[in-house]
């Protein structure tokens, strides 16, 4: 009968060259993911930056250029950009309101539900700032 | 058997070694799983749109929508709404959605430049109003309930004070009434310049200020060194729990551009020293915003260690609205709503809009509160 010889414990410099081995494959594990994976770039980068942060790049704060003082034409359309969505709003609101009294005719005003019959209580309001708001996009 | 002192080293070494690598494999494991890219957990669909704003109907798992009671959402427009919406088993929408309310959310989107000019009124009188119309159409019912968090709560209150006909119960979570009140993101805010914000000529407020100021409140939070040493540390934490923490920051450190418009005029009515709230004299546009109208049900709840929103300033909306009802609640700005805290807070909000009597076919056990978590920074500015 063979004599059984257990496996002797890896000396120590065995097992600093195994963890090297080891390493070089964390290392490839990273490196397949950077080639394979664009995003990960990004994921890796944030990280670095102590953030587990995902699918976009960290905050970083703004160049001084792109934090310049708007022209005083990008400015004015930008307001005037504003003011379409503003109108936009307004139309929604009459859009709305135009629903609601087609629902109201259709239900031949017996049966109409309160809720969508209410005329909204902003709607007064809206159409009170409406002036207001197209004098700040004048100015 | 007693090592040689350079063997000692060389074990030391192949320990620290094993161990750092075994991190990096981690880090590795995490990174290249699928994250939370802020989509929200719940499916939905959208039912009103409007410049930025998406007006979210949550599902149910077989893509209906409910029929129950309808509930509003509403974030605050400085963060992203996925908040409350975060991921599944930690979504509170989606836990009050599975006790069978018909749930919809704010998602205010991302602001840009034209969106500067976005004031109070645009938020209260005109998204969220049109909002909770769209809301009443869709749903068939008269009076919605809402649920505003931080700063999207104060939206709700001036909201429910000019429309308190549709309103049927307002839950305000951790949101700040009294502005003199010290500390917390309105105080740290003004310190950092909001004073100085125009009105008449706003900017738009980049997204790593606005971060900046949340920093202030987590000391260290603002450190490149101290946010990687943190991160390195929890490398050690099992990857599921990794995973969490990165789908908080997936919230955290995507901050949002802020309208100048709005938080000066925020600042420039409730902030410290102005305090028009309390006062009695908060106004939306050209409107008195009379919060004595607030005649619904109202839950406010704060939160013990939240160093946005101080507790103080969060409860001292029993002066304004007497019949609130007051609640705090142990845990951070963010615990409560999506961390290990809102175990406290998902139940008592579905009570609440349920007037106690919350639908009995809900099923509740699916949504589970999560384990919670958070990066450094909010963890740390959760206090």
């Amino acid at each position: 009968m063979a004599d059984e010889t257990p496996n002797p414990e890896p000396t120590l410099v065995e097992r600093w060259l195994e963890e090297q081995r080891e390493w070089q494959k964390t290392t490839l594990a990273y490196l397949d993911s950077i080639v394979r994976d664009e995003e990960f770039l990004t994921h890796l980068g944030n990280a670095m930056r102590g953030s587990l942060l995902a699918g976009k790049p960290y905050p970083t704060p703004v160049p001084p250029a792109a934090s310049a003082p708007e022209s005083d034409f990008a400015d004015r359309l930008d307001q005037v950009l504003f003011a379409v969505r503003e109108l936009q709003g307004q139309v929604a609101d009459l859009r709305m309101t135009l629903d609601e009294i087609r629902a109201e005719q259709g239900k031949s005003g017996t049966d109409a539900n309160p809720a969508a019959g209410n005329s909204d209580e902003g709607d007064a309001s809206d159409r009170a700032q409406r002036p207001d708001r197209m004098q700040r996009v004048d100015r | 058997m007693t090592l040689p002192v350079d063997d000692r080293e060389l074990e030391s070494l192949i320990e620290l070694s094993r161990r750092s690598r075994a991190r990096l494999e981690r880090l590795h494991e995490v990174l290249t799983s699928p994250g939370h890219y802020g989509a929200g957990a719940t499916q939905a669909q959208v039912v009103y749109a409007e410049n930025k704003l998406r007006l979210l109907r949550l599902l149910d798992d077989d893509g209906q929508p409910r029929n129950g009671p309808p509930v509003l959402f509403i974030p605050a427009p400085v963060s992203r709404y996925f908040i409350l919406d975060l991921m599944p088993g930690r979504s509170f929408a989606g836990y009050v959605a599975a006790a069978g309310f018909d749930v919809y959310i704010a998602d205010f989107g991302v602001p840009t430049r034209e969106d500067r000019f976005c004031d109070l009124a645009y938020y209260v009188d005109g998204l969220i109003r049109r909002s909770v119309r769209a809301i009443r159409r869709t749903s068939g019912a008269a009076e919605v309930g809402i649920v505003g968090y931080c700063l999207g709560g104060m939206l709700a209150l001036l909201y429910s004070a000019l429309n308190p006909g549709t309103v049927s119960r307002l839950a305000l979570l951790t949101t700040m009434v009294d502005g003199d009140v010290e500390g917390g993101i309105a105080w740290i805010a003004h310190r950092m310049g909001l004073a100085g914000e125009s009105y008449e000529q706003p900017r738009l407020v980049s997204a790593i200020e606005v971060k900046s100021w949340f920093e202030m409140l987590a000391p260290g939070s603002n450190s490149l060194i101290g946010r990687v040493s943190d991160l390195w540390d929890r490398l050690d934490d099992p990857p599921e729990r990794l995973r969490d923490v990165r789908t908080m920051a997936s919230w955290v450190d995507d901050v949002v551009p802020a309208p100048g418009r709005l938080l000066a005029e925020m600042h420039r009515q409730f902030g410290p020293g102005r305090n028009g709230l309390m006062k009695g004299e908060a106004t939306v546009g050209s409107r008195k915003a009379d919060i004595g109208k607030v005649s619904m049900p109202v839950l406010s709840v704060s939160a013990a260690r939240d160093t946005i929103s101080p507790p103080e300033g969060v409860d001292a909306i029993r002066s304004i609205v007497p019949q609130a009802e007051i609640v705090r609640l142990r845990g951070g700005h963010v615990g409560i709503v999506a961390g290990r805290a809102a175990a406290g807070l998902w139940p008592r909000v579905v009570d609440f809009l349920g007037d106690g009597n919350a639908n009995a076919n809900a099923n509740t056990n699916g949504t589970g509160t999560g384990n919670g978590s958070g990066n450094a920074a909010a963890e740390r500015a959760d206090g």
